[in-house]
């Protein structure tokens, strides 16, 4: 704790914390343009230059933390007179375009141009001509860009992409892709979003709209499990009620919160169909027959309340295979942890030192999660081991450590991970017993998990003081599903380890702390909500009854993080909702909303309104989108059994995961988002499958025939190819993720 | 020192405009007069002032020129908004006047940039860049207006003047290889840890290895001293090794490997000069065969220097980047004269790395090699490493005529004495206590403060806290022997007299106070010399007077033309950072020897970096303004002393990822940009 004085007026500092982070924290302004609170300062503008009582010169609040007794001056004449002639010299040769600049009346440099009141440009300089570059999704104009450096410090240190570089060189510097022609990344489009000026855009925004014009709706990313906060910009084209209304671009809060491709780009999934009064009555008599529900876990938690009502009025089933892994997964853990909630979210992933992630392709199944451990990696040093039957390139500058595990072996490796990294503990004689009496020469011999990669994995963690265990979906969808996860509660117990689990869809915790799921015996006579069923309710093409699309409903759901996060209408939908059909068959609630304060207290919930929940980000970063859930204790009585004997996966395997920025039917939809939906496999999965490049199979995948085109991808090692299911509509199925097929070549 | 028509560097004010010869005021500095043999300079023109040799030099232009430099040809970054529109302005601004273009009010633009440049510049070069310029413009305030009133160009404008610049920064130039210490520094603080290592690896290809066992003279010459204490420069060279060893990455190389130049170069061993000299010359696309008369690569820093100091698997990674550019090893080869001869027909150079393995004597009664305990150093320690990183066992006869019974170096129960003082001394003395001895002496002649000056503190207290017992101020005058075994050592004490007449203290032999260690290994480590058995007899290469191949310091050639000469060979037993310097200039020397016909060349920047190093860039006098001080120095964390003490752990740990950020934070990016106008 060191005390020093800003202004005169005394504060205090935590260790780490610069001079900037303790004015900012006392609503003390210093003026920044290259300032980025989720980076490391890239101190290139030098506006945030203050004084040092009885000290010559000035020092940079950015990046310089405070000593103990002095008194810093971040306002002088002095000051002033420097400030504005850095902001003379941002503005010297600056193109005076911001009357079709897309950036204009959002734009630091316009602000910081008025504030500092620079009305002519007093220095002159030789201009020069640049060019734009078109990098797909992502345009980029050299001669609007101040060298802020905040896009290669957020590509770098918070995305991990590090694909942009700044090319060196006084007046002529300018970013460019790193190590390439073109712009070779996962097009998050961050670099947008932290571009204070216009230089880097969307190209699909360009010269649409002005920043005035659009209407704000905050809401939650619907398209993986992180629930990341963003915004939707919306306008109403056209002079009358007539004209349509879009949704133009989404941005997010990117001082404190990160935003992947997939929740900036894939934005225009909204179902544009219209009421449909006579489907609506077929839907209603449908779901009053029908024998069960089944449903994906892309709703709300209120729909969730709203099928639990349905269930219990009607006496029907409730099918939802993905929800139904995580509540055998949770409450498994629960039975020997004793809490119902796991330890760890994304913060404290931020904060970790040494990380495993098991059971996941991570950096595309939530890109929330990569962008964590990106940050952890950069800005801790965290040592990451990454466990899995395939190598992510993605993930290599932030992997220390990659373990490759036979598939199938989940539970082996988890058992020996058990026994890595509980040393020296006093376990109770189960525990204990079970421990010792585990066949290491078997379970390394089966997994393919060997002695010396526990041993340097233990090395590395030598030194971490915060340590993070990531449970991806692969284990969640895993037939030995509830001893795995006891043996990951009894690593969180006594390894010294957060525990992190990381599902499928956007709500699927949420759904599994409310409904009451059955196991789905694939019978006849199920009504399918936005999932595959005798009669489909859903917001995706060829549906039965079409309902709102995520973007156009209000709601809540539960993230990660273990918070419940409410969610807004972008565009309004002029059908039917669930609510209406539950309303006709006598399940009563004016607004789906309604359920909100009802959410089930004994999971968690807190009885708080729809409308008495936040959903912003404070000025100083803090999180306040509607709640964390309430830690539940539960009681304890459960034990790891002994491990089932490792199953073996033969032949031809794939594994079903999307390619960057896809995630489910309705990414698939959209407009920007690239889609790629070929089976991609190494050459030594080729030689296995008889598959060369460019050839075209065929396969069956939950009951129905799939084809693909085979691409061969030498970044790929092993014989496990990697299979999208984005595209394959309501036919997903939430199975363990790895499967054994028969391809059969068709003619090209 | 030098001859000046005017000089404002560092603070003078020397002006002999208009006065007689004889008159004339000589500079306090050592400023580059003379550029090269064959050119003497105009001016000189640097971050703390300017030089005028010639009364006929155009100062406006000179100031243009410089302001060019930083701008245009230079490195400037432009990572900052005053640097970058700054530099760019100071240019366009001073071009327009010297051209016959400019205005009263330019000049008031200058100075204004110049100031908030000075005032606001993220690095040195954009805060001292303005500094000569404001003073040219004071003192010959007269040539600019005269510019701009007759609006014509300066007097020479037009001329051919050459301009030489060279960026350098306070620790770049104190440090032996050069290193671009704040671009490694600048790579850590953001993050980027491949940039960091490039950073390293321009000038020094050993990053893990001088991330650990560097003596750092960088840090003395640390401007961050003026302010509280210097940064930890080489802890932080660690992170990118490690960053591109960690994510296993291929080798992030300075630049990319030229395209084979069909000329080949013999390399006599693998230590860090050859492993330098193989490395630059690869990435300049010549062939290099490295002889390696040990089993395994890497000279003394892979069997001299202790695992728990130099992990083998780090230093190996460092090899590898070398052997990543095509470089071919060849191990378990001695050269001989004979194949130096040969070499002289089969490739286009060679150059002697060969390093000083020859243990000198104690110089004490009765120093007999044949006594068995006697161990010279280097030795004992190549068989102590040869074991511990290689597991390559001692032989039978090694082992009898060491009065060992084990096929590794075991002194349980011994008590060694070592003579020495240095390094090696200490990597005697630690590793003894590794092999499990029961009491280890250190023997110096000097005091305390003296062998931390010679080492390094934490060197020196890791070794007392492991039990070393260090006897200041002695000297062995006798080993005593029975039937060829070592038994006993007799002792003189010494005592430091001061010269009553003012001069040095003399070291004076206290009588009576002679006493006895019973000991049963004398392991001398006072230094080393060359083995020249290899240099062919009727070359008759010119040697040093302290027995070291005789260069002139600047291209490392031999009096033998294609021979050269780098590391401990042609310098003495010194440092790796050394070794690495004079090698990486060697290669850049042989480059150009083998590609353009023989000739010996030194580039600009070669001959600025000579220029500069000469001068000394870093001014402990010098006041820092614009940084916070009391900011104290991170200490990286080292293993207990008991867990350390009998195994080969690596006992310095390296910062946290927090403490490296912190200490980067701390670095001033002292660059400055140098020129000479000849």
């Amino acid at each position: 704790m060191i005390n020093f004085k800003i202004n005169g007026h005394s504060v205090t500092a935590e260790r780490g914390e610069t001079i900037i982070n303790v004015a900012r924290r006392e609503d003390i302004y210093i003026p920044t343009m290259c300032y980025l609170e989720k980076t490391t300062p890239c101190a290139s503008c030098r506006l945030c230059s203050v004084e040092v009582e009885g000290m010559d010169g000035f020092v940079l609040a950015c990046n310089t933390p405070p000593t103990e007794g002095i008194n810093i001056i971040t306002d002088s004449d002095v000051l002033e007179t420097e400030r504005t002639n850095i902001m003379r010299m941002y503005d010297v040769n600056h193109p005076l375009e911001c009357g079709v600049c897309d950036k204009s009346g959002e734009c630091d440099l316009q602000n910081k141009t008025l504030e500092f009141n620079v009305g002519v440009q007093q220095f002159a300089a030789k201009d020069q001509p640049r060019k734009i570059e078109n990098w797909g999704l992502i345009n980029y104009d050299p001669s609007l860009c101040i060298l802020c450096e905040k896009c290669t410090h957020v590509c770098n240190e918070v995305i991990g992409d590090d694909a942009l570089d700044l090319l060196f060189g006084g007046y002529n510097s300018k970013v460019i892709p790193k190590n390439s022609d073109v712009l070779d990344c996962t097009f998050c489009g961050e670099c947008i979003a932290v571009c204070p000026v216009g230089a880097l855009i969307s190209s699909d925004f360009q010269y649409s709209a002005n920043s005035w014009e659009l209407s704000k709706v905050p809401a939650t990313c619907a398209h993986c499990s992180a629930g990341c906060a963003l915004e939707y910009e919306v306008k109403h084209a056209g002079i009358d009620s007539n004209g349509t209304e879009s949704i133009y671009r989404v941005k997010n809060n990117f001082e404190y919160a990160t935003l992947c491709g997939a929740g900036r780009f894939g934005f225009d999934y909204d179902n544009k169909a219209t009421k449909d009064e006579a489907a609506f009555v077929k839907a209603v008599e449908a779901v009053s027959k029908a024998k069960a529900i089944r449903f994906s876990s892309l709703i709300t938690n209120e729909e969730a309340m709203i099928l639990k009502a349905l269930k219990e009025k009607l006496g029907l089933k409730l099918f939802n295979r993905d929800a139904r892994h995580m509540q055998l997964f949770m409450d498994a853990y629960a039975s020997v942890s004793g809490t119902k909630h796991y330890s760890a979210d994304l913060e404290s992933l931020k904060a970790s030192d040494a990380i495993i992630v098991i059971g996941s392709r991570i950096a595309t199944d939530n890109p929330g999660v990569r962008y964590a451990m990106t940050t952890a990696a950069r800005h801790n040093g965290a040592k990451v081991v990454y466990m899995h039957p395939l190598e992510d390139a993605l993930l290599q500058n932030t992997v220390t450590q990659f373990v490759k595990y036979e598939v199938g072996t989940e539970e082996g490796v988890l058992a020996l991970l058990a026994q890595t990294l509980i040393v020296d503990q006093e376990l109770t004689q189960r525990e204990q017993a079970f421990i010792d009496t585990l066949d290491e020469g078997y379970l390394s011999a089966e997994t393919n998990v060997g002695d010396d990669e526990l041993e340097l994995m233990k090395k590395q963690f030598l030194r971490s003081k915060s340590k993070t265990l990531v449970i991806g979906s692969d284990i969640l969808a895993h037939e030995r599903v509830e001893n795995i996860a006891r043996l990951v509660a009894l690593i969180e117990k006594y390894g010294d380890f957060k525990v992190l689990v990381v599902p499928t869809e956007v709500n699927t915790l949420g759904v599994s702390l409310i409904a009451d799921l059955d196991i789905d015996d694939y019978s006849e006579n199920v009504v399918g909500y936005n999932a595959k069923g005798n009669f489909v309710i859903s917001a995706l093409e060829g549906a039965d009854l079409d309902v709102a699309a995520f973007n156009q409903q209000e709601g809540t759901v539960v993230s990660i993080d273990k918070r419940l996060l409410p969610t807004n209408v972008a565009l309004g939908f002029e059908g039917y909702t669930l609510n209406d059909i539950a309303n006709a068959l006598g399940v009563f609630a004016e607004n789906t909303i309604d359920y909100t304060s009802n959410l089930p207290e004994k999971s968690g919930f807190k009885a708080v309104g729809f409308d008495d929940l936040g959903n912003f980000y404070s000025a100083k970063g803090v999180d306040e989108r509607g709640y964390v859930l309430e830690g539940v204790k539960v009681h304890r009585g459960g034990h790891p059994e002994e491990v089932a004997e490792l199953p073996e996966f033969n032949g031809a395997v794939i594994y079903h995961a999307n390619p960057v920025l896809q995630f489910n039917a309705f990414t698939a939809t959209t407009e920007q988002l690239e889609n790629d939906n070929n089976l991609y496999g190494s050459a030594s999965f080729a030689a296995a499958a008889r598959l060369s490049d460019g050839d075209a199979v065929s396969f069956v995948y939950a009951g129905e025939t799939v084809r693909r085109i085979f691409k061969l991808d030498n970044t790929l090692k092993g014989t496990v190819a990697l299979h999208p299911t984005f595209d394959l509509g309501l036919n997903v199925r939430s199975d363990y993720r790895f499967e054994t097929v028969n391809f059969k070549r068709e003619s090209k | 020192m030098s001859k000046v028509f005017f000089s404002t560097w560092r603070g003078e004010s020397i002006n002999n405009i208009d006065k007689a010869d004889d008159a004339w005021e000589e500079s306090a500095y050592n400023l580059p007069e003379q550029y090269n043999e064959h050119s003497s300079s105009k001016a000189f023109i640097g971050w703390d002032g300017v030089a005028l040799f010639d009364s006929e030099v155009d100062v406006v232009r000179l100031a243009t020129e410089y302001a060019a430099q930083y701008q245009v040809y230079s490195e400037a970054c432009g990572r900052c908004a005053p640097g970058r529109w700054g530099g760019r302005i100071l240019y366009d601004l001073m071009d327009k006047i010297a051209r016959g273009e400019g205005t009263m009010q330019d000049m008031d633009h200058l100075k204004e940039v110049s100031r908030t440049m000075q005032s606001t510049s993220k690095c040195e070069i954009g805060k001292t860049v303005p500094t000569p310029l404001l003073d040219l413009m004071e003192h010959f305030e007269a040539d600019f207006v005269r510019c701009i009133d007759e609006q014509k160009p300066s007097k020479h404008y037009a001329e051919s003047v050459s301009y030489i610049a060279k960026v350098t920064a306070p620790c770049t130039d104190a440090c032996p290889a050069h290193v671009d210490i704040p671009g490694y520094i600048e790579g850590v603080r953001d993050l980027r840890f491949d940039d960091s290592l490039t950073a390293t690896r321009q000038t020094m290809p050993l990053a893990h290895t001088c991330g650990r066992v560097c003596p750092h003279p960088c840090e003395d010459a640390c401007r961050r001293t003026n302010l509280d204490e210097p940064i930890s420069i080489m802890a932080l060279k660690r992170l990118g090794a490690d960053y591109e060893t960690d994510h296993g990455f291929g080798f992030f190389h300075p630049a990319e490997k030229k395209p084979d130049t069909g000329k080949k170069v013999a390399i006599v061993g693998s230590g860090p000069a050859g492993l330098t000299a193989a490395y630059y010359l690869a990435l300049d696309g010549i062939h290099c065969d490295v002889y390696e008369a040990l089993p395994v690569l890497g000279g003394e820093v892979a069997v001299g220097v202790p695992e728990y100091r130099m992990p083998i698997d780090k230093y190996n990674q460092d090899i590898e980047a070398v052997r990543d550019l095509g470089v071919n090893f060849i191990v378990n080869t001695p050269v001989t004269a004979e194949m130096m001869r040969q070499f002289e027909t089969d490739y286009d150079a060679t150059m002697v790395a060969a390093g000083t393995r020859l243990s000198k004597k104690v110089r004490c009664g009765n120093e007999r090699p044949e006594v068995q305990g006697y161990w010279g150093a280097i030795d004992f320690l190549d068989r102590v490493n040869l074991y511990e990183k290689y597991d390559i066992k001692i032989p039978k006869e090694v082992q009898e005529e060491n009065l060992l019974t084990t096929d590794f170096v075991d002194l349980t129960g011994k008590t060694v004495v070592c003579v020495g003082g240095g390094f090696t001394s200490m990597d005697v003395v630690r590793c003894s206590i590794r092999a499990g001895a029961e009491k280890v002496y250190m023997i110096y002649r000097r005091d305390e403060k003296t062998i931390i000056r010679n080492t390094t503190y934490e060197e020196y207290h890791e070794a007392v806290e492991e039990g070393v017992e260090f006897l200041f101020h002695s000297a062995v005058e006798e080993m005593v022997d029975e039937n060829d075994v070592l038994k006993t050592l007799k002792i003189n004490k010494f005592e430091l007299v001061p010269d009553p007449n003012g001069g040095r203290a003399q070291l004076v032999k206290i009588e009576g106070a002679d006493y006895n260690i019973d000991a049963d290994y004398l392991i001398p480590a006072v230094s080393q010399s060359a083995d020249f058995a290899l240099l062919p007899e009727e070359w008759e290469l010119e040697m040093t007077s302290w027995g070291t191949l005789l260069t002139n310091g600047k291209d490392y050639m031999t009096s033998r033309p294609g021979v050269f000469a780098a590391g401990d060979c042609e310098y003495g037993p010194m440092t790796i950072v050394n070794a690495v310097g004079q090698a990486k200039r060697a290669a850049s020397v042989m480059s150009r020897y083998v590609q353009n016909g023989g000739k010996i060349t030194l580039t600009d920047d070669e001959i600025m970096e000579d220029h500069l190093r000469r001068m000394k860039v870093y001014d402990k006098k010098e006041k820092i303004v614009g940084w916070l001080p009391g900011l104290p120095r991170e200490e990286s964390e080292v293993l207990d002393v008991d867990v350390r003490k009998f195994n080969n752990m690596e006992v310095n740990l390296g910062f946290t990822q927090e403490q490296a950020l912190g200490e980067a934070d701390r670095c001033m990016r002292c660059y400055y940009i140098a020129m000479v106008a000849y």
